[in-house]
């Protein structure tokens, strides 16, 4: 579902972020991409749909290619490819539904769009999603009227609302209460079941990615370190991914 | 050195208020000549009011209409000549010409205009147009070049072409600043405006030129009254407008 072949980015002035990444992720995959902050995993996220530009390597999703992609066929990748993000990034001052109609952007009339108009179906499919994420009653709130919690919530299912077959999420967890964490894994966990849907999820927190995901990729100074089950992630691999300092 | 500029700055003072003829005596000499000034303007000759009234009424139309187009012409321009938007190759042409434009102020833009078009209130409202295009599309860029750019990756990432991310990542972050923005320029327009009427551009600038030059002190301060009446209502209508939206 997504292969990555020599990936390497890298970062003005000449930061190399990420080399020589080599990564098969199949169909209903729940892979956490673990490693310690400045790994590399939010641009390795990013260059996946390039929101950063990688500087040499191949990327392809649902066999369509992202590298080379002229603008139109990005788009079409991008589109299924739902994206969440640390910082939430919804639109502050749009309701939580109008945050959600967001992602049928890829989807709808161009012309109608920006003149705020959305076709009925697409009305419908933002409100589902809204509600499998359990915030339905919430539709009208101003997104900054939310909390933390709800407003990933709320980016949940902007990503559910690009009717995806990949999601990207860049430590989904990291700017909310600890007690929180669950619930929005949970949720994670629940799209990846009952959709079928391929997950690529970056973490930190190591008993948090040893719970929830299917396969771990370890990730230190731009390489993969480690490759295989959360079974195999005995101290040796914690060694290698985070170093000689402890885990986070 | 720091002591050294001080003084080179002091000398260039000095030498400023040696050009300009800048004289406190002079000053002092002159003050009983105000004070007539102030005193053959009272009372106020109300039979003109009426007229004065409708010059006020077409001031604040020539900066209601011209703060509206140039509201609307500067949209384009402002993202044009925000860096975080725009491709570099317009960035900088549209921005040097902005700056270009931006140094002529609106009373010289109503010569321009007047000389165009002729006399009366449509030259006063293309110059409110040339001037507040350029100043506001250049207030529109830097509250662009402000923004959070996280919700412009999110919408980005959906697959929306570029016009959507302006409309949906861009624009709802800017749109207030941008409403607060223009009632900002159009209180400092009907400002600009009342001395349009001066080179022929209309308002009611044109009132207080003629009963200046008529000697007709007291209808002068009926119209001033009434201008300085214009603003503060202008103002207080536009700053409670502007609370309400930030």
């Amino acid at each position: 579902m997504i292969e990555v072949s020599g990936l390497r980015v890298v970062l003005p002035p000449a930061t190399v972020v990420l080399d020589g990444i080599d990564l098969t992720v199949r169909q209903g995959e729940f892979v956490v991409v673990l490693g310690p902050s400045g790994s590399g995993k939010t641009t390795l996220l990013r260059a996946l749909n390039r929101l950063v530009e990688p500087a040499a390597g191949t990327v392809r999703i649902a066999g369509r290619r992202v590298t080379g992609a002229p603008p139109a066929e990005l788009r079409a990748v991008r589109r299924q490819t739902g994206m969440i993000f640390q910082q939430f990034n919804l639109v502050r001052r749009a309701t939580a539904l109008e945050n959600v109609l967001a992602g049928r952007l890829g989807y709808v009339p161009v012309l109608a769009s920006l003149l705020g108009a959305f076709p009925r179906a697409d009305r419908e499919i933002a409100r589902a999603c809204l509600e499998r994420v359990g915030l339905a009653h919430l539709a009208d709130r101003r997104a900054d009227r939310l909390s933390g919690g709800e407003q990933q919530r709320v980016a949940i299912a902007r990503a559910l609302a690009q009717s995806p077959v990949v999601v990207l999420a860049d430590e989904p967890t990291a700017s909310l209460d600890p007690a929180l964490t669950g619930t929005i894994m949970d949720l994670l966990r629940g799209i990846n079941e009952e959709r079928g849907l391929t997950l690529l999820v970056s973490q930190h927190q190591l008993e948090t990615a040893l719970a929830y995901a299917s396969r771990i990729v370890g990730l230190r100074r731009g390489r993969i370190v480690f490759d295989g089950p959360p079974a195999a992630v005995g101290p040796a691999v914690v060694r290698a991914i985070y170093g000689d300092g402890a885990p986070a | 050195m720091r002591r050294a500029a001080l003084f080179v700055g002091l000398l260039a003072l000095a030498w400023t208020a040696w050009d300009t003829g800048a004289d406190p005596v002079r000053l002092a000499r002159g003050v009983p000549w105000i004070l007539d000034f102030v005193r053959r303007m009272v009372p106020p000759d109300l039979s003109v009011l009426p007229a004065a009234l409708a010059g006020a009424l077409k001031t604040v139309e020539i900066a209601l209409l011209g703060t509206a187009v140039a509201a609307v012409l500067a949209l384009p321009l402002g993202f044009l000549s925000a860096r975080n938007v725009a491709a570099p190759a317009l960035f900088y042409p549209v921005r040097a010409g902005l700056n270009f434009f931006r140094s002529v102020d609106t009373l010289v833009y109503a010569l321009v205009f007047v000389a165009a078009v002729g006399l009366g209130p449509f030259p006063g409202v293309l110059a409110v147009v040339a001037y507040t295009t350029t100043s506001l599309a250049k207030l529109y860029s830097e509250a662009i070049e402000g923004i959070d750019p996280g919700p412009v990756d999110a919408v980005r990432a959906t697959g929306a072409s570029r016009l959507q991310v302006l409309r949906f990542g861009v624009l709802p972050q800017v749109l207030p600043l941008f409403l607060s923005y223009v009632l900002y320029r159009l209180e400092t327009n009907i400002r600009a405006a009342t001395v349009l009427g001066f080179v022929g551009a209309g308002g009611i600038g044109f009132y207080l030129q003629t009963y200046l030059r008529l000697i007709d002190y007291p209808a002068a301060s009926t119209v001033l009254l009434v201008t300085v009446a214009m603003v503060m209502v202008v103002d207080a209508a536009s700053s409670r407008l502007r609370d309400r939206l930030v």
